[in-house]
């Protein structure tokens, strides 16, 4: 079972990795697309990612900014739907 | 922010007033771009019936004289029967003499429809080529902070339409494989090109160069781009003053690559041309959100999120923009 200190971890180290970050520039607040850390592929790249890590499937109508702005509300996201 | 020297913003601020003097100063740039610059005899413009292809080739009937201009239309199994018939009325009416060639069997010898549509049955495992019609959009808002992702729809014989939301993987190779269209095409408009000693003469308009609506050495792929720095609203009244067919002005703008029926406001825009043109003029121009918003008749925070939007674009698509490096 993970705990959703587990589901951070993972989600920032994939965050991290993607864009080529230092752990320093980046806290769980940052606006991850208004800073223009990740794009559209990138976006993309991580809804596969939570599918693939997590089990996580994106509908349409969840491509909303609430969900994806940061590691905190990712991390919230993958929580709801676990 | 400084804003003392702009013109107050207004629906008419991308108005041009004085449409022969810019006219004239297109074709005669033009004119000496091709003779001159590039040392081409004349220019060959592939026309499909659309509003950006049919101003070019207006302009380029005016610039070197029709019977240096060259129309090809280039259309393949998804193209529609409509486009073939404007971009023909519009050669008759400049004077311009026309080739076809159908790219069709090009297109399969590269796979371009089997490797589209196996990605697109990976999506929708219900997906029928044959009988099935498919296109991709996206379907979120631009006003919302968030990079665009693209969505598969297939509407079935009976009407009912399946849209997913794409994968990366099978969204990256639907795209690489219909770009083998405009790849085809930039292929065949040059054989000609070569054939005669002529230029390309490229049709993006400043929305598609800017935001990277173009195929990198497809669309992208030309010797001159006569109308890369208009909006799409000034090209339309280019359009009007050359006496561009009514039957081409009026149709809405599509990208006649997919099978389904995409305006290229679905497809990639996700904003009407007048609005995304005067939004676009006030990014660039520093307009304060505030501002453009009121006139707009939309929030400044709904302008801020379109301004970002464009930010994304632009920079997500640099790499279209760039030459080789080296």
């Amino acid at each position: 079972m993970l705990t959703a200190t587990d589901v951070k971890n993972k989600v920032k180290k994939y965050i991290l990795k993607e864009t080529l970050s230092d752990v320093n520039q980046i806290d769980d607040d940052t606006l991850i697309f208004e800073t223009g850390l990740l794009d559209s592929m990138g976006l993309l790249f991580l809804i596969e990612h939570l599918k693939e890590e997590f089990g996580v499937e994106t509908q349409d109508e969840e491509l909303v900014v609430e969900h994806f702005e940061s590691i905190k509300n990712i991390v919230a996201f993958v929580e709801s739907k676990l | 922010m400084n804003t003392t020297q702009l013109k107050p913003f207004s629906k008419d601020i991308l108005h041009i007033e004085n449409i022969d003097a810019v006219c004239d100063s297109i074709i005669e740039k033009l004119r000496n771009d091709v003779f001159h610059t590039l040392q081409r005899r004349g220019g060959v413009v592939g026309i499909s019936g659309g509003i950006d292809s049919s101003v070019c080739m207006a302009l380029s009937a005016k610039a070197f004289g029709p019977n240096k201009v060259t129309g090809i239309m280039l259309p393949e199994q998804d193209s529609s029967d409509e486009s073939r018939e404007l971009a023909q009325e519009l050669a008759d009416k400049f004077g311009v003499g026309t080739l076809v060639e159908d790219i069709t069997t090009a297109l399969d010898g590269f796979g371009c429809y089997r490797r589209r549509d196996e990605a697109i049955s990976r999506v929708i495992p219900d997906f029928d080529p044959d009988i099935d019609k498919a296109k991709i959009e996206i379907k979120q808002n631009i006003g919302q902070n968030l990079p665009a992702i693209f969505s598969i729809t297939v509407i079935k014989p009976d009407g009912e339409v399946i849209s997913k939301l794409l994968p990366a993987k099978e969204y990256l190779q639907i795209v690489a494989a219909t770009n083998f269209k405009q790849r085809s095409r930039m292929s065949m408009l040059y054989y000609h090109a070569e054939r005669l000693h002529y230029a390309v003469i490229g049709t993006p308009n400043k929305h598609e160069v800017e935001q990277g609506f173009f195929v990198k050495y497809g669309d992208g792929g030309a010797d001159v781009m006569p109308i890369g720095h208009l909006y799409k609203t000034q090209v339309y009244q280019l359009a009007r003053y050359l006496g561009v067919p009514e039957g081409i002005i009026n149709r809405t703008p599509t990208t006649d690559t997919y099978t389904a029926e995409q305006t290229q406001e679905d497809f990639f825009y996700q904003l009407p041309f007048d609005q995304m043109d005067l939004i676009w003029y006030g990014w660039e121009n520093n307009y304060p959100a505030e501002e453009v918003g009121a006139v707009m008749g939309k929030s400044a925070e709904e302008i801020s999120n379109i301004y970002k939007n464009f930010e994304r674009k632009r920079k997500t698509t640099e790499y279209l923009r760039m030459r080789p490096i080296f």
